[in-house]
This record gives C-alpha cells, sequence and structure tokens, in this order.
C-alpha cells in the first residue's frame, strides 16, 4: 500500500468527503474537553491530543434499541393479548476520526466480548461491520498512558483502518496516511502519494521519540490477582478513595458491560441496552436487595481483575502483551486521567504483584 | 514541589502523628500519580504520616470521603472551602462533631486543572513549582524534553478555581488544629457575574448553551458521587426504577432532568465546594446550577450554607411569614 499526505489544510474538505457516504464522528475541542461530534460544516476536528473519551461509543454507543415491542388486545377474546417486537433500523456506516492505537486496539478487546463467546451480538455486530477507523499516530507518551504495559504502541496499527502519522508538532505539518485495511486504501485513494522526505522526517522522528520506561513483567499477574482476590483488606485499602462513579468505565475502550431495562408507555415500549459500570453500587444487585458486590472493595476487585484476570485466563490463546498474556485493557490511561480522585490502576496492578509475592514469601 | 513552606507540611505531619492513636485513620492528601495530581490517601500508621502532602493541587474536598464512614473515629484534612461542608454536614446531622478531629489549613488557592488543560499541554509535565502565593505567583511547569514542548510559566491567579477569586473563608471555619497562621479573605464579595453574563443571553441561546454542554454528558455521575452533600448516593431518584422518573436513556432529557434534581437537592446546602463540576470528565458547568440556587436563597433567607455551626438552615426550619417572602394576603 501506497503512503498518502493528508496536508493540514485539506483535512476538512477531506472529512467532508468522507461525510457524504458516512457518518463521521470527530473529535472537538470543547473547553478542557475533547469529545466526537457528528461532522457537519461547522466541525474543526481537533487532532493534536487524544480524546477525552474513547472510540468506543462508535460501535457499542451508551443507549441503543434491542427492539420495541407492541401489545395488541384480541378484540375477540380480550383475555389475549398479542406483542409485536420490531428490530430498530440498521446503524449508519460510521468513520470514526481521531482515536488513538489503543482506541483502535479496543475494537478486538470488544470483538472478543460479542463476537468471539459463542453468540454472535446482532447489534454490535452491524455496527463493527459498518464503522472505519481513521486514527491518529501518538508521537509522545503522556504520564497516564501505558499502552507498552499491554502489548500496544504509539504507532501501533491493529485495529485502525487508516493511520495517520502526524507531521511537525501535533500534524501541525499535515500527516502521512497509512491504510491499514482495503477500506482504509479507498479512503485515502484520492490523496497525492508522501514524499521521500515526508518519509525520512517520520522515520527521524520516530527515532529522535524517547522510549517509554521499560514495562513491568506482568505474566504473574493473573495468579497474583488470584492469590489477592480473598484479602478484602487489600481491596478495601486500594478502594478507600475511589467514589463509585463510572468515570474509569465509560471512558474506557474496551469495558463492555451493559444492562437492559423497558422503557414502557402504555401498550408498547422499546428494549434498551444502556452502558453499566461495575463501580456503581447498582452494579449486580439482585433482585432480592442481596449484592454479591456490596462495597467498593468488592467493585474495584472486579474491575482489575476483569482486565488483568478474568480475561486472560478466558482468551488464554491470545498472547498480544509483552507478558504473554493479553488483558483487556489497552493502557490508555483514560481511567487514570480523568478519575477525579486520581486512581491509578497501574499503581494496584503493581501492589497485587508485590502483595501477592510478599504472601507467597510468607507462606510456610 | 517546593510551593508550601516545608513547616506547615511539617507541622500538619506531626499533628496527624500526634492524633492518630485515638483515631481509626486520618483523610489526607497525597501525590498522585504526576506533580499535578494529589489524591487522596488514609493515614493508619505512624509510618505513612510521611505521604501527607499540602499545596495548590490539592483540589479535591475530603469532606466527600466521610460519606459511609460515620461510626469511625476519623481525622480530616480541609481547606476553608472544604470545613463548610463539614459543618454542613455537622448541621445535619450526618456526623457527631466528637469523632471528628479537624486539622484545617488556611489556603490561598487551588488549581483548576481544567483551565490549565486550556492553557497547555500537561499531560506529560515531568515537575511543577509554585513560586510566591498562587494568588500573586508563577508557575512553573517542566515538560519533557525533545518532543517540541517548551518549558511554561504562567501567573498562577489565572489558573486557580473559580471560587478561589471570590472565597471569603479561606481559613477553616471550624478545627481542631489550625496548620499555619490565618489568612485574610482573599476574593471580592461574590458579584455572580457568572449568572448575570449567562442570563444576559436570550431564552433560546441559554438553551442551546445548555443543550451542547449537556450533549457531552455520559451520566458517570462523577458530580453526584464526589459531591459531599449528595447523600443518598446509592439510592439516588437518578437510577431509581420505582418512581421511574429517569430512563437509562442518555438523552438530554434525562441528563438535564438529573442536574435540575441535583441542584434542588442541594439548594440552601451547597457551598460551593465546586467538586460536581471539577469531577465532571466533560467540563461541564454544572456549578452554575448550584449557584443559581444559592444566589435566591441569599436574597430570600439572607443565608449561606456551611458558614457558621450555630446557624438554622432555612430548610430545616418554618416561618408562617417569611420576612421576604410575599406571601402576606396569601394567608387564609
Amino acid at each position: 500500500m501506497v503512503d498518502r499526505y493528508l496536508a493540514d489544510s485539506a483535512l476538512a474538505s477531506v472529512v467532508a468527503a468522507w461525510a457524504l457516504d458516512h457518518r463521521v464522528l470527530a473529535p472537538v475541542r470543547e473547553g478542557a474537553a475533547i469529545v466526537y461530534r457528528v461532522f457537519t460544516e461547522d466541525t474543526h476536528p481537533f487532532l493534536g491530543r487524544p480524546p477525552t473519551s474513547s472510540a468506543k461509543e462508535a460501535l457499542l454507543p451508551q443507549t441503543g434499541d434491542l427492539f420495541t415491542y407492541l401489545y395488541r388486545k384480541d378484540r375477540a377474546d380480550l383475555t389475549r393479548t398479542e406483542v409485536f417486537l420490531s428490530e430498530p433500523p440498521p446503524p449508519e456506516p460510521t468513520l470514526i476520526l481521531g482515536p488513538r492505537p489503543c482506541d483502535a486496539r479496543g475494537r478486538h478487546l470488544l470483538d472478543r466480548v460479542f463476537l468471539e463467546r459463542g453468540v454472535i451480538d446482532p447489534q454490535y455486530s452491524a455496527h463493527r461491520a459498518g464503522t472505519l477507523f481513521v486514527s491518529v499516530a501518538c508521537t509522545s507518551m503522556q504520564n497516564t498512558c501505558f499502552c507498552h504495559w499491554t502489548g500496544g504502541g504509539m504507532d501501533d496499527e491493529s485495529g485502525s483502518d487508516v493511520l495517520l502519522h502526524p507531521l511537525g508538532t501535533g500534524g501541525a505539518d499535515g500527516f502521512v496516511a497509512r491504510a491499514v485495511t482495503p477500506a482504509g486504501e479507498k479512503l485515502i485513494a484520492a490523496l497525492p502519494e508522501a514524499t521521500a522526505a515526508m518519509l525520512e522526517e517520520l522515520a527521524a522522528a520516530r527515532a529522535a521519540a524517547p522510549a517509554p520506561e521499560a514495562a513491568p513483567d506482568l505474566s504473574a499477574v493473573a495468579d497474583a490477582f488470584l492469590a489477592m482476590f480473598g484479602d478484602l483488606d487489600f481491596w478495601t485499602d486500594q478502594s478507600a478513595r475511589c467514589l463509585s462513579c463510572g468515570v474509569c468505565t465509560y471512558l474506557c475502550p474496551t469495558c463492555s458491560c451493559f444492562n437492559i431495562t423497558d422503557e414502557n408507555s402504555g401498550m408498547k415500549g422499546r428494549r434498551l441496552r444502556t452502558w453499566d459500570t461495575c463501580m456503581s453500587a447498582l452494579y449486580t444487585l439482585e433482585g432480592s436487595g442481596h449484592n454479591p458486590r456490596f462495597s467498593r472493595a468488592h467493585r474495584l476487585r472486579n474491575r482489575v481483575g476483569h482486565k488483568f484476570c478474568y480475561h486472560p485466563r478466558e482468551f488464554p490463546q491470545a498472547a498480544a502483551a509483552p507478558s504473554g498474556l493479553e488483558f483487556s485493557c489497552t493502557g490508555c490511561g483514560r481511567c487514570i486521567k480523568s478519575c477525579p480522585v486520581a486512581v491509578d490502576i497501574r499503581g494496584i496492578v503493581l501492589d497485587i504483584l508485590a502483595a501477592a509475592a510478599e504472601k507467597a514469601e510468607g507462606a510456610p | 514541589m517546593a510551593s508550601e513552606p516545608r513547616d506547615r507540611t511539617e507541622e500538619l505531619r506531626s499533628r496527624v502523628a500526634e492524633a492518630l492513636p485515638d483515631l481509626d485513620f486520618v483523610l489526607g492528601y497525597g501525590r498522585g500519580f504526576d506533580p499535578l495530581h494529589a489524591t487522596p490517601v488514609a493515614v493508619r500508621r505512624e509510618r505513612d504520616v510521611g505521604r501527607l502532602i499540602f499545596d495548590p493541587t490539592c483540589v479535591q474536598n475530603l469532606a466527600t470521603s466521610l460519606y459511609g464512614l460515620s461510626g469511625k473515629r476519623l481525622g480530616l484534612v480541609v481547606k476553608g472551602c472544604d470545613s463548610r461542608s463539614v459543618i454542613q454536614l455537622l448541621q445535619e446531622r450526618l456526623w457527631e462533631r466528637e469523632n471528628l478531629v479537624i486539622f484545617g489549613l488556611p489556603c490561598e488557592g487551588v488549581l483548576d486543572l481544567a483551565k490549565l488543560r486550556v492553557a497547555a499541554d500537561i499531560a506529560s509535565v515531568k515537575a511543577v513549582r509554585f513560586e510566591g502565593s498562587p494568588r500573586h505567583g508563577v508557575l512553573r511547569l517542566t515538560l519533557p524534553e525533545g518532543q517540541g514542548m517548551r518549558d511554561m510559566e504562567m501567573e498562577s491567579a489565572g489558573l486557580l478555581a473559580d471560587k478561589c477569586l471570590r472565597c471569603r473563608h479561606p481559613n477553616p471555619l471550624v478545627y481542631d488544629y489550625l496548620i499555619g497562621p490565618e489568612i485574610a479573605p482573599q476574593g471580592e464579595e461574590d458579584d455572580y457575574a457568572d449568572l448575570a453574563a449567562l442570563e444576559g443571553l436570550s431564552t433560546q441561546e441559554r438553551f442551546d448553551f445548555w443543550k451542547r454542554q449537556m450533549g457531552r454528558c455520559i451520566r458517570c455521575y462523577a458530580c453526584r458521587n464526589a459531591c459531599p452533600l449528595c447523600v443518598c448516593k446509592h439510592v439516588c431518584l437518578a437510577d431509581s426504577r420505582e418512581p421511574h422518573w429517569l430512563s437509562a436513556e442518555a438523552t438530554l432529557q434525562e441528563k438535564w432532568l438529573f442536574q435540575v434534581m441535583h441542584a434542588l437537592h442541594l439548594a440552601g446546602r451547597c457551598t460551593e465546594c465546586g467538586e460536581c463540576q471539577r469531577s465532571c470528565p466533560m467540563g461541564i458547568p454544572i456549578l452554575l446550577l448550584k449557584r443559581m440556587m444559592n444566589r435566591e436563597l441569599k436574597e430570600l433567607f439572607h443565608y449561606q450554607a456551611g458558614v457558621s455551626l450555630d446557624a438554622v438552615p432555612p430548610l430545616h426550619t418554618f416561618l408562617m411569614e417569611e420576612d421576604r417572602i410575599k406571601d402576606r394576603g396569601l394567608l387564609w
């Protein structure tokens, strides 16, 4: 595939062309937040920093109808009611502009949940098939970034259809556009070819970028988590500052838990699927009033455990991370950056490893 | 991080160490994942006292952390503004004064990271240094080398939280230990200029403003959970199916209804600590709604929440005829 050049000045018109046959979600700066908005002619996409939200919303909208229903009384026999179901319209073809490589990798992890567990989720599947990722490569690691712990990297192409490599600071001189999939190649086919000088500049910038601090060895983390599972004091300590809000899970590119509710209106209604968050006290609250995860400690343990233990144990054949395990975390760091009380999942993971090692040493 | 006179942090640590034997633990501030972030820490043992810090990055209101801990005997580190939340909690009998040991820190202002994020790319900051007082000094940021970024120097006053710019209570109003000398009120009397600006817009413009702002909401409820006075967190109407006032949909209508509910439940109670707005990952200016309620309360009842332990909050009492509510003649 040919490397192409997307000039900064051409960005708006190129995106406008994509928007002719796609719903384009473009990152927009609004105050201190960078959020995806549906692209219109007034939109000024901002690609200079990673968006506040993850790209998950393109594949798994925060809410959506699973189906609508209608009850109808049988006129001949009023004790009988018929129910009619109808499926929602298929999702519009969508293109999401501006995810980072960590977001794009999140696609594979959502696929594991919705496509690869024996049951294929039709809604997710339709969104997945109809969504293109035009991602932006990173040029530096932020304080909250740890993609390299989980097998990712600043210019990792997996999950993207096109990866834009910024030239100059934050893409001030445009982007080298590299197609990753045939669909991505089609998107950028009309762009001019990148010059050899641009590719040289890119390679030089890559070589000059400081290497991130070495990732810790996480090969034992799933077992260490299980060793610490029953130590509630440990989890109480780790979760003491947590506010039980949903920032971490809703901004996460891989958190996939959802809730299903019916919204009735007389004889008709809709069955909705909505993001759920395991940080909420209502998560796993049973009809009886019992909740097996009744404290913040239980709930935080679930979030960390899901990402660093249950997922790698469920998909042992997938070995993406340097430690030989695939985590359901791409190291984007949004849960750290946007947490109102600065809970750091990296610190929790390292504490698990240290505490489990200490426990093992103390054991007879 | 040499912003705070070394001796004040040391004094805090030694006071906490003194009080610790009689307490379950002390809630204070520790350094978070980078030099711009503080994080709440629970100090349980004397050897952890050294984790305590205090400087303009200590933005959180730790009174929020008291939720669910009543029955314990706790130490709590507060700034002036935070102490007002404690007063309100005490007035509502949600905490017992004798079970709280309060370490009060006169405060000249804390950073608003949202303002800083607009002014600079702070995501990879390596070191932070405050020079002079927060209101009149400068903030120096050290950024990583060789990535087209330059170290920055900014006047810190423009980066402080709005509440600090109009702060009338920099000194804790309730405390057991006062750490450091008292300071003069920092800001001018609140003129509600932010509300006036919004009210200067036409109804349609205001509607469009809120539609745009609330459009970003992800319904994470950080605003609710970070609020020290949102005390029915886990039985909130926002999540309730019975009554079913809000659906699970992420529509503007649901998002807005929750904010209205939050503002109304906080009327006469909100001390404008700003935690709701600070915690919002999407930067939605929801404190405006609470300020609007507070301005009414001030006008109607001449009342400000959390300023005096002895005052009776207006919604805790009842008068047949309120002084400033014109209902005379309407009574039967």
